[in-house]
């Protein structure tokens, strides 16, 4: 796919690098020309200029771009470069810089698919990193659902059994599986749970401390401190 | 003397339909609109001196729960 990245700082650029690690086509827009120099060090397309002006994105391919990222700090131009993107045809996704926007974006911007909160991504990696353990909260999907990944342990009481027989919370799904040394990938029926196992779980808060008790036991306890 | 001002009003909240429907229950305020940017609000007065104009913005727009600050332009045309 190809997309438009405004902004190649700490957050546009390392998007761009992870989407241009997976095959995908990535066109940088950066005002600031020690930025935009910076970006181009590590072999990326830069435009220099304005991401909130329609010319500069123009140049960057927004015409054929699949989606457009607005991932600057200002909040100003990343709307406009939305509102740019959306006239094009671009699934559109921005930046904000308060949590407390989110919800405001969400029910009256139109022209943005979706938004991100960098610093709510972090605040979840460094809770993981802090609890350490066998689970590791991936995603707050909506304000009571989460992706958690588990690592199945010599403890887990399903350790032994197969996905099929796993007996989840009525609200809870697997959503993928992975055997202790490859990728995680479409869970199977017929799928034994081992140690060093894999499992990544959708799950409503509320039911966290269920799927915790079947798939890990009672180790750690305070892993799953979920919400907010 | 008629004044026409614009209050820019930033928020600390997500509850954007209730700080905007206070505002526009004030007296003078003659619409509000919830933008896109540094700021979340912004509202339009209409009054009879530039006096009423800051009773409107201490009185009625500041204490309004949520709300964080306020800027206040006077139109001059």
């Amino acid at each position: 796919m190809r997309f438009t990245i405004i902004g190649a700082g700490r957050v546009g650029l390392r998007t761009a690098r992870v989407l241009r690690e997976e095959g995908h086509e990535v066109t940088l827009v950066e005002r600031d020309a020690e930025t935009a120099a910076r970006a181009r060090e590590r072999s990326f397309e830069v435009i220099e200029g304005d991401g909130s002006r329609e010319q500069v994105l123009r140049e960057a391919g927004v015409e054929t771009a699949d989606a457009v990222g607005a991932l600057t700090s200002d909040l100003n131009a990343n709307f406009a470069a939305c509102l740019i993107g959306k006239g094009h045809g671009c699934r559109t996704v921005l930046r904000i810089d308060e949590d407390y926007r989110e919800g405001i974006y969400q029910q009256y911007a139109d022209e943005v698919d979706e938004i991100v909160y960098p610093e709510r991504l972090g605040a979840i990696g460094a809770r993981n990193a802090l609890l350490g353990g066998s689970i590791q909260a991936i995603a707050d999907v909506a304000q009571s659902l989460q992706i958690l990944l588990i690592t199945i342990t010599d403890g887990s009481p399903m350790r032994g059994y197969t996905l099929s027989e796993v007996a989840l919370p009525s609200e809870a799904r697997i959503l993928a599986f992975g055997k202790a040394d490859s990728p995680l990938g479409i869970p199977l029926p017929d799928d034994s749970l081992e140690a060093g196992d894999r499992v990544a779980v959708l799950a409503e808060f509320s039911e966290l401390a269920e799927v915790r008790q079947l798939l890990v036991g009672d180790e750690p306890a305070t892993a799953v401190a979920g919400g907010e | 003397m008629a004044v026409t001002a614009y209050i820019l009003v930033k928020s600390n909240t997500s509850e954007a339909d209730r700080v905007k429907s206070t505002i526009e229950s004030l007296d003078g305020v003659t619409g509000t609109d919830i933008v896109a940017g540094d700021v979340d609000f912004i509202a339009k007065v209409s009054v009879d001196s530039p006096g009423a104009v800051k009773d409107i913005v201490a009185g009625g727009i500041q204490p309004i729960d949520g709300v964080e600050t306020t800027q206040t332009y006077i139109a001059m045309a």
